[in-house]
């Protein structure tokens, strides 16, 4: 089953500012597991790319917190997930475009894996 | 969409005492003949506050402007976003404007130069507030 | 000491006044700035009030001068827009009690006083007249720049601090009460219609869009000036902390937050101080380092004639701003090297250069203007300091650069396609703001 996570970086991912809890490893785990990975988030997309390839993360996409549906056109997946630290801009935007969602807590558990 | 509930004060009671019986009222100082708003304690114009009255408006203005709201600061609209946030100019004194969410209108499209009529909506606490819609 | 605030005979806000009777008289010789962070971390030592202390050390520094020498300081007292303590939050007494506080407890955490400085700086024994200047460094440097050429003071420092806290800008408070008093749901700004800071800037910039043809896709090569010159400020946050270059494609696809105004065309809230020292021109003459005269300043005191300024009313009131400058400095547009106008919201710098009439442009000619070449190599710099945009909300970035640039002590940011010899900073609002002009001489 084809399976989507996109990761909001501030507040989110150990790089993020403030740091999350969500590490890269994790990331990387999970997308050698065949899951698609990217990041939606405030930050610039040049800035976006930058964390993904000073990681060395080959990620599927970066795009700005609106640019969910256009992830969700882009690639056919079974099921999206958004994981992020805000209410409005993270839980909200993610339901709204047809993701699941998970709080960055929620997500250490790698519950996509279940 | 609701608003935060409105307490009235000593200024802008007439205000919306006004709205609360489906009026809409602005202060005008008779003197220079001139509305204003928001009302102040003296005119703008004329500085005095001897010749502040309440007069009763038509309730008709236009679209003057808009933006759209994507990001909210106030969080009692927050789960309404994104929402229309347009400056109505009165067909009395275009100068002078009011705050519309332009109830029925679709979200970014908002036909600047409309006319529009004054409606009221109930607030968090039951105030009444002016909106205004679109003539169709 | 009681300090008050600038009585408005200090500034110049009306036309016909003539050449500032102390052109040339006042001079900047040092400059200071407190590292930048995002947030504050609670602890006393990265307090709004120790990084206060900071800037002002530094400038006095760079100035070479005595403390002792010092016996005037000016200063905003505000250190937020829109980060104000929140009601009822439990105030950490023992960062009071690390400092000699005052009777406020806030006082050196969300707010500043001339007293807790002087409290909290041993160094300045001879300050006899502190003043306020409030509503930003703009306002400061005015009243600090008047009281210099008055006699009111000799050797002066300025100074502006931000605080910033926990949550987002503006959501506190008010904001997230469910009821409003009357008259503030119908005031001008943030209102019961949920109407986000750059909103109104929004509006006016959509405004002129439709009246001059213009697109808001236009904005991104200045977002890109103003971002590169930015992390070619060492003193910036952007720099500092996230050096990410912001391409067009980055801020064409950034998300609204008051459409037409995007997150971008936003500044970041962020905590910083900094401060700089005036003294007269003939003191000036022999200190350490190359003195910066001011020939004028100018205030704009414009009101809008209902809840927000429409384009008219923008235009006509920049293009006043824009008479005052050079009337009082006694130059005219064409004398002018560089600009660096307020951007903190960016959709509204083209006002006040279309105002100063930079470079000859008339209203209507900003954005096209932004698609040549505005780079600090150029020939028609733009806002070569980078601004808010390019270093966070300081609202002061743009004053030091004026006054790096003149000394030759811009960098990496130097503009090396003029000679910068007479550059112009102010804001914030181009209704309502306050406007330097500074110098390489006197005349």
């Amino acid at each position: 089953m084809a399976i989507l996570i996109s990761f909001d970086i501030d507040g989110t991912l150990e790089v993020g500012d403030p740091p999350g809890v969500l590490t890269m490893e994790l990331v990387r785990k999970t997308q050698e597991a065949g899951i698609l990975v990217g990041s939606c988030s405030d930050r610039p997309l040049s800035s976006q790319r930058a964390i993904w390839e000073q990681h060395g993360i080959a990620y599927d996409f970066a795009v700005s917190k609106h640019q969910l549906p256009d992830v969700k056109e882009r690639f056919e997946a079974e099921i999206y997930y958004h994981i992020g630290d805000r209410e409005d801009l993270d839980r909200q935007y993610a339901l709204a475009a047809g993701f699941e969602f998970f709080w960055p807590d929620e997500a250490l558990s790698e519950p996509w894996l279940k | 969409m609701v608003k935060q509930g409105v307490v009235p004060d000593e200024l802008s009671k007439p205000f919306w005492d006004a709205a609360n019986e489906g009026r809409l009222e602005m202060q005008n100082c008779s003197a220079c003949d001139r509305l204003q708003n928001p009302p102040a304690e003296t005119c703008s114009q004329c500085k005095s506050a001897d010749n502040l009255e309440w007069k009763v408006l038509s309730g008709k203005g236009k679209i003057y402007n808009y933006g759209v709201v994507y990001d909210c600061p106030v969080r009692l609209l927050q789960e309404d976003q994104p929402f229309n946030l347009a400056v109505i100019t009165l067909d009395e004194d275009s100068g002078i404007q009011m705050y519309s969410h332009l109830p029925g209108t679709p979200v970014d499209e908002v036909p600047v130069g409309a006319s529009v009529e004054v409606i009221f909506e109930k607030s968090a606490n039951g105030q009444m507030i002016p909106e205004w819609q679109v003539v169709s | 000491m009681t300090t008050e605030n600038a009585p408005a005979s200090m500034y110049r806000a009306t036309e016909g006044l003539g050449v500032w009777e102390h052109k040339g008289k006042v001079a900047a010789v040092g400059i200071g700035h407190s590292p930048t962070v995002r947030r504050w971390d609670g602890k006393p030592e990265n307090s709004v009030g120790a990084n206060s202390i900071l800037a002002l050390r530094k400038a006095i520094e760079d100035a070479g001068v005595d403390p002792a020498d010092i016996d005037g300081l000016v200063l905003d007292p505000v250190t937020t827009t829109g980060a104000h303590w929140p009601p009822g939050q439990e105030i950490p007494m023992d960062v009071v009690n690390h400092w000699n506080p005052t009777d406020d407890p806030l006082d050196g955490i969300a707010k500043l006083s001339a007293e807790w400085i002087l409290n909290n700086m041993p160094e300045l024994t001879n300050v006899k007249f502190t003043m306020y200047g409030q509503g930003c460094m703009s306002h400061a440097i005015v009243v600090a720049a008047q009281a210099v050429g008055e006699g009111r003071t000799h050797t002066c420092l300025v100074l502006k601090s931000w605080h910033n806290l926990e949550g987002r800008y503006n959501q506190s408070g008010i904001s997230a009460q469910d009821e409003v008093p009357g008259s503030f749901a119908l005031a001008p700004g943030r209102t019961l219609w949920g109407a986000p800071g750059s909103y109104g800037t929004a509006l006016q910039f959509a405004e002129y869009c439709r009246k001059y043809g213009k697109s808001h896709d236009m904005m991104a090569p200045f977002m890109a000036n103003s971002r590169r010159n930015g992390l070619l400020f060492p003193e910036g946050y952007w720099a500092q902390h996230r050096p990410e270059q912001l391409e067009p494609e980055d801020y064409l696809n950034a998300r609204w937050i008051a459409k037409p105004a995007n997150l971008f065309d936003n500044d970041i809230p962020i905590m910083v101080s900094g401060a700089y020292l005036f003294t007269t021109s003939e003191r000036a003459k022999d200190m350490k380092q190359k003195p910066v005269y001011i020939l004028n300043h100018a205030s704009s005191r414009g009101t809008q004639r209902s809840v927000l300024p429409t384009l008219d009313e923008v235009e006509a009131e920049t293009a006043e701003t824009g008479r005052k400058i050079y009337e009082g400095a006694g130059i005219t547009a064409s004398d002018l090297s560089f600009e660096n106008m307020y951007d903190g919201f960016a959709l509204f710098h083209q006002f006040h250069i279309e105002g100063l009439r930079y470079r000859g442009m008339q209203n209507g000619d900003a954005l096209d203007f932004y698609q040549k070449d505005i780079s600090i190599e150029g020939p028609d710099p733009i806002l070569p300091s980078g601004g808010n945009i390019g270093s966070g909300r300081s609202r002061f970035w743009m004053h030091t650069d004026c006054i790096q640039q003149i000394q030759g002590r811009a960098g990496a940011r130097a503009l090396t396609g003029v000679k910068p010899e007479i550059g112009v900073s102010g804001g914030p609002m181009p209704m309502g703001g306050n406007f330097t002009v500074w110098s390489a001489t006197p005349d």
